[in-house]
């Protein structure tokens, strides 16, 4: 339990910080974006009072002192009130994450955990029959595709398997004709839809998991415990999951958690490729379109999301670890 | 055993017989080491060996290979192990898993981390149920149970995590589980050297005991020929990977006929004796009381000292100290790791603090050196108030007081030579430069016996022996001729046959250079053969102080005497014996 | 304890110098020993050594001015364009060739440039104690749990249209955490070793102790998050260059993919224009992994090559 209260009162003040970062972000650069954003806004029309000063508010303008435009961002944060989109007025920023955000977090969520229990699985084969083709088979090419650029991948499958095979739509979460709904037609849209950029994100992360998790249970293999359970006659499988891996898995839990960052980031760009509409197509037509108010909002978003799937694994951590329940 | 028919074996048959073994090291890039090389011998049923051999002799090497757990890159390059009959190194895998159930076990030296950390003590013993089917499901948590009780814990340790118990108690448990398996021989691989000396007594007589009333065949292998002498009835003694002595334990005491054999047992003596000599070492009580120094007395190793040195002028002078620590863990009590301890160490004295581990006595010599800050009351060296500096008053204080660590190969750094490491503190503390500065260099290489200097200079730490390095260890605290050494366990780390040239050492530095000596250890013997005075510790409160020949000869208090009792020593076992 | 920020690496010849060195060099020997006899970073080595061969010599083996646009456009291969050309008409291959360029440039740079911050921040951070320490903590996880990609999209964003300094700014800012990280548990670990405390008695500084008694034990492990940080900063900045978040006018592998993404070379088919730049990602990225399987057994000899038993 105070393993938890510490994780908690971590979590919490590291939330604090990153959205306090967000609020400097756009203040510590050079320029005023707020000048530059309310500028691009007016060739859409005129500004209203209440936008600007919306737009003063999040991004910072000379007047009102530095502590007060913290407190009107705070506010904005806490009642997720982020105004109104520049490049899609008027519609507002929250409903615009509101509608992108699920698919993100389905797409990315879903794929990632898949991706890094098969990754575990494969690594601790590759460590448990180290030296064998079972091990340098799934080294290497988890090594080479770890290096693949996302984006690459991304182009590479859409190439083939979207314009030349046209086994899959190329573009979209679902197509024209249908309407989101529960039903049986739309949900098989939908998966076919993010059939490629869940394969692309799955094989670009992958590797990444194998490798973690080999070399973590070649350590664990070398401990006097899995000797000793060897002295006792224990059964292969047995030392190999219930020693090795178990305690293996542990420092790759940590790495997961680290490593997730990266593939929030990647899914960016794999969602920019296939005109995915999750969280990372909008941020990037909002930093094309220099939508200030969206961009800081979904980078918000992100960080926010990632901090909680930390949390998470920190969770799960204490759960596996019987040294985190004294 | 309850569950096995196994009937007490005559001692007519043998159970192990070894040919002819070779284990060779063969790591990529470097030559290939025969670490076991040649050996033969056999083991009747029912027997307790003891194999010993120093650091390197490749005696837990053998170990290894006897029970098919090494490793690469080791490598059983000939030979032949017959167990029961039938030559091991034929079995394949399935075959050997099974073998090493009621047939051969083996108990790690670390004990403490032989468990896995995320199962349960139970899980332990229902893991290795399971891989047997040995244990009829209904009668496990029983028999696990039952096994607990036999090397006195409780059977409530069986819901505990590993990291809930102590050292003591997770090497007890690991003999459990060895236990657990019925085995016909058991191989002790050095079980009780990361335990405390008072937890190793208690350990090896809880070995000696099973070994006793379960009967199996056993083999502790040790590098301290004293424990073994106590504990089994027949010795193997390695050296450089050769069984160069095999002998009943009788016989090695009392006619030893290898030099190596002798030359090990000539280091160990009764610290209660009346008279204590050990090779180097005339007895320091009477020596004393003659006016002679040690070197005049022994003939080996002149000490070379060339200059004048200062002698100690000032006393250090512990007065009322306690140590708190804030618990390890919260909800748990403050750790008093010192009570109310004073006293004075008079310039040119020599003190031993003695006492078992967490009795006190590091974190004495670390508010002594000012690494650490007292709780309540004061440490001074001479009128230097040594719980108020800061970092550069510390600095000055170290070019007066300083500290040979216990472990030389962790106290030297690994990348820098000999020449690097002792021109530091010549450099920083004194006003030598240049060739000055060079020659106070080799004249302290030359002080501590490593001679040709110019060739020692030149040398990384990988390239010494342990006593090698802990002279070099020594020649660096002698670089600002300090007046006051702290020694923490000095020679606890190296093979018995290095102990006495440093202790020499110490003792020759102390005579000759009016140095004070603080030596901190656990090991009564070497406190007999270099202190003055002594200091008893527990639980960080004195317990009994005096000058050390009488305090050991006529000990008053409980602790002293357990901590006596602990000592190994084959020649009381000689006595008992005659 | 004095801060070990601004500290200059003191060198007195006086007293060591000429010493260290012999002894320093025969450890680097047996390091590069270690790395060699691994397979995997023998592989790598060969093929990084290719890849700087190419980007030195980029004007002797490119056969054309990779902005060159006096061809005709969207060409297949041929035989005077091996790769084709792309749509503005420039040759593929001399682009590719001048491409490893920026890549190993900011590879490097970054590398480098997030790789000393991480060390002196995880040293001073391993070597201080008490709250500096908890503080420096907590910095250094927040910017290992801020996502790198999104963080270095937005600063690009309000940075408009910066060249491949600001890429490269963008990236050490965000990069250097994780080498922090691990530097620092290596410091902790080393710190409580009795040589640090030994130098201490020896009358030894703190930013002496943290950077002759320390930092060359850890050589390997620096080495390894170099080129760690060197590979996250290729990828990063083929990222930002294909989101058109860089200068795109330079040459570089990630413009070559914007560009082709942007004139739908997916629709007209023309897969060297993808498939090249990629795979040279790929493959540099890939040279610098497989070198710190070898470094990974320097400081790790349970990772070594060896077989397991069955």
């Amino acid at each position: 339990m105070k393993y938890i209260a510490g994780k908690l009162g971590l979590f919490v003040l590291t939330l604090w910080a990153a959205v306090t970062l967000n609020f400097f972000l756009p203040r510590l650069m050079p320029g005023s974006p707020a000048d530059a954003a309310i500028a691009k806004l007016s060739q859409n029309g005129p500004v209203t009072e209440a936008t600007r000063a919306a737009i003063e508010a999040q991004l910072g303008v000379p007047d009102g002192s530095l502590w007060e435009q913290y407190l009107a961002y705070l506010r904005q944060v806490v009642t997720l009130d982020f105004g109104v989109s520049y490049t899609f007025y008027p519609q507002t920023v929250s409903s615009m994450v509101s509608t992108a955000l699920p698919y993100t977090i389905i797409l990315v969520g879903v794929v990632t955990i898949v991706a890094f229990i098969l990754g575990t699985l494969i690594g601790v084969a590759a460590a448990w029959k180290r030296g064998t083709w079972l091990d340098s088979l799934p080294t290497l090419g988890g090594s080479f595709m770890s290096t693949f650029p996302y984006f690459w991948t991304a182009l590479l499958l859409l190439f083939f398997a979207g314009y030349v095979l046209h086994w899959f739509p190329t573009t979209g979460a679902y197509s024209a004709t249908t309407t989101p709904a529960f039903t049986p037609a739309f949900i098989g849209d939908a998966l076919l839809h993010a059939a490629l950029p869940a394969l692309t994100i799955l094989v670009t992360s992958l590797g990444g998991w194998i490798i973690g998790m080999r070399n973590a249970m070649i350590n664990t293999l070398g401990d006097d415990y899995v000797t000793f359970a060897e002295a006792n006659g224990l059964r292969g499988g047995t030392v190999a999951i219930r020693y090795a891996a178990r305690n293996a898995i542990l420092p790759n839990l940590t790495g997961f958690g680290l490593a997730l960052g990266g593939v929030v980031g990647g899914s960016i760009l794999v969602e920019q490729v296939f005109g995915y509409p999750g969280i990372g197509y909008l941020l990037f037509n909002a930093v094309i379109g220099q939508d200030y108010p969206l961009m800081q909002a979904l980078f918000l978003m992100i960080t926010v999301s990632v901090l909680v799937a930390n949390f998470l694994v920190d969770i799960l951590y204490g759960v596996l670890d019987p040294r985190t329940r004294r | 055993m309850t569950s096995t028919e196994q009937t007490v074996p005559e001692l007519v048959d043998g159970l192990l017989d070894v040919r002819d073994l070779s284990v060779v090291y063969e790591s990529p890039g470097a030559a290939p080491v025969q670490a076991v090389d040649h050996v033969s011998f056999t083991l009747k049923r029912g027997e307790f060996v003891g194999l010993v051999g120093e650091s390197g002799s490749g005696k837990s090497t053998l170990g290894f290979a006897l029970t098919r757990l090494q490793k690469p890159p080791a490598r059983t390059n000939g030979g032949k192990i017959f167990f029961d009959g039938s030559d091991i190194r034929e079995l394949d895998t399935e075959m050997l898993r099974k073998q090493r159930q009621g047939g051969f076990a083996m108990v790690l030296q670390s004990g403490m981390n032989a468990l896995n950390p995320v199962r349960t003590i139970r899980n332990h013993f229902l893991d290795i149920f399971r891989a047997h089917g040995h244990v009829a499901p209904a009668d496990r948590e029983a028999r696990a149970a039952e096994l607990v009780r036999k090397v006195e814990l409780e059977p409530s340790v069986l819901a505990r995590y590993p990291g809930e118990l102590s050292g003591g108690m997770r090497q007890r448990v690991s003999i459990a589980l060895a236990l657990s398996l019925e085995p016909q021989l058991m191989v002790f691989d050095e079980p009780t050297t990361a335990l405390d000396v008072l937890v190793q007594h208690a350990v090896m007589d809880t070995i000696q005991a099973l070994q006793k009333s379960e009967n199996f065949t056993a083999i502790l292998i040790s590098h301290d020929l004293g424990i073994v002498l106590e504990a089994t009835e027949r010795v193997l003694v390695m050296h450089e990977g050769r069984i160069v002595e095999d002998g009943s334990s009788r016989d090695i005491l009392e006619r030893p006929q290898d030099n190596y054999t002798r030359m090990l047992l000539s280091h160990y003596a009764d610290p209660r004796a009346d008279v204590v000599e050990l090779p180097g070492f005339p007895d320091r009580h009477a020596r004393v009381a003659a006016g002679v120094t040690r070197a005049e007395a022994a003939t080996s190793e002149p000490t070379v000292v060339t200059r004048s040195v200062r002698s100690a002028d000032s006393a250090i002078v512990v007065d009322h100290v306690s140590k708190v620590y804030p618990p390890p863990r919260r909800g748990e009590k403050p750790v008093r790791a010192l009570d109310d301890v004073s006293f004075t160490l008079e310039p040119g004295q020599s003190l031993a603090l003695v006492g078992a581990s967490g009795s006190g006595k590091s974190t004495l010599a670390k508010l002594v050196t000012g690494i650490e800050k007292p709780t309540e009351g004061t440490v001074r060296f001479g009128d230097v108030d040594v719980t108020r500096l800061r970092a550069k008053g510390l600095r000055d204080l170290r070019s007066n007081v300083q500290m040979v660590f216990q472990d030389p190969y962790a106290a030297l750094n690994p990348l820098h030579t000999v020449e690097y490491t002792l021109s530091r503190p010549i450099h920083n503390m004194t006003d030598l430069r240049g060739d000055d500065a060079r020659a106070r260099l080799h004249e302290l290489l030359e002080t501590v016996g490593l001679t040709p200097t110019e060739t020692f200079a030149q040398k990384l730490p990988h390239q010494l022996s342990g006593g090698q390095r802990q002279r070099v260890v020594i020649a660096r605290a002698l670089a600002s001729d300090p007046q006051v050494l702290i020694a923490d366990e000095p020679v606890s780390m190296l093979d018995v046959s290095l102990r006495a040239g440093v202790l020499a050492l110490l003792e020759d530095l102390r005579e000759k250079w009016g140095v004070s000596l603080l030596y901190i250890t656990h090991d009564l013997l070497s406190a007999r053969l270099v202190t003055d005075d002594i200091m008893v510790l527990h639980d960080g409160r004195v317990v009994e102080r005096g000058v050390t020949a009488d305090v050991l000869r006529n000990p008053q208090d409980d602790y002293t005497i357990r901590l006596l009792d602990a000592v190994p020593n084959p020649r009381r076992l000689r006595e008992d014996v005659a | 304890m004095t801060s070990t920020q601004n500290v200059r690496i003191p060198t007195d010849g006086a007293a060591d110098g000429a010493v260290a060195a012999p002894s320093r060099w025969r450890s680097l020997g047996r390091t590069l020993g270690v790395v060699w006899s691994n397979g995997k970073a023998r592989v790598g080595i060969v093929i990084l050594g290719l890849f700087v061969l190419v980007a030195v010599f980029a004007p002797l083996l490119a056969p054309y001015d990779p902005k060159d646009t006096s061809f005709d456009r969207n060409l297949d291969a041929t035989g005077a364009h091996w790769l084709g050309t792309t749509a503005a008409g420039e040759d593929v291959l001399s682009q590719l060739i001048f491409g490893a360029r920026i890549s190993i440039l900011v590879g490097l740079a970054a590398g480098v440039l997030s790789t000393l911050i991480a060390v002196a921040i995880g040293l001073s951070w391993g070597y201080l104690r008490g709250f500096a320490s908890e503080v420096v903590g907590f910095i250094v996880n927040l910017f290992l749990v801020i996502p790198g990609l999104p963080l270095m999209i937005v600063i690009a964003a309000y940075l408009q249209n910066g060249g491949i300094l600001m890429i490269i700014a963008v990236i050490v800012v965000t990069g250097w955490a994780w080498g922090a990280r691990v530097l620092r548990s290596q410091t902790q670990s080393l710190r409580s070793r009795d040589f640090v405390t030994a130098a201490q008695f020896s009358g030894e500084r703190a930013p002496r102790i943290v950077f002759r008694e320390i930092l060359p034990n850890m050589t390997s492990l620096i080495v390894g998050s170099l080129f760690g940080a060197a590979t996250a900063a290729i990828l990063a900045e083929a990222g930002l260059e294909f989101l058109g978040l860089g200068d795109s006018s330079i040459v570089s592998w990630g413009t070559m993919l914007y560009w082709a993404q942007n004139s739908n070379a997916l629709l007209t088919g023309q897969w060297a224009l993808l498939f090249a730049p990629g795979l040279c990602i790929a493959l540099l990225a890939l040279s610098l992994t497989l070198i710190n399987f070898g470094v990974d057994a320097v400081s790790n000899p349970r990772l070594r090559e060896g077989k397991a038993k069955k």
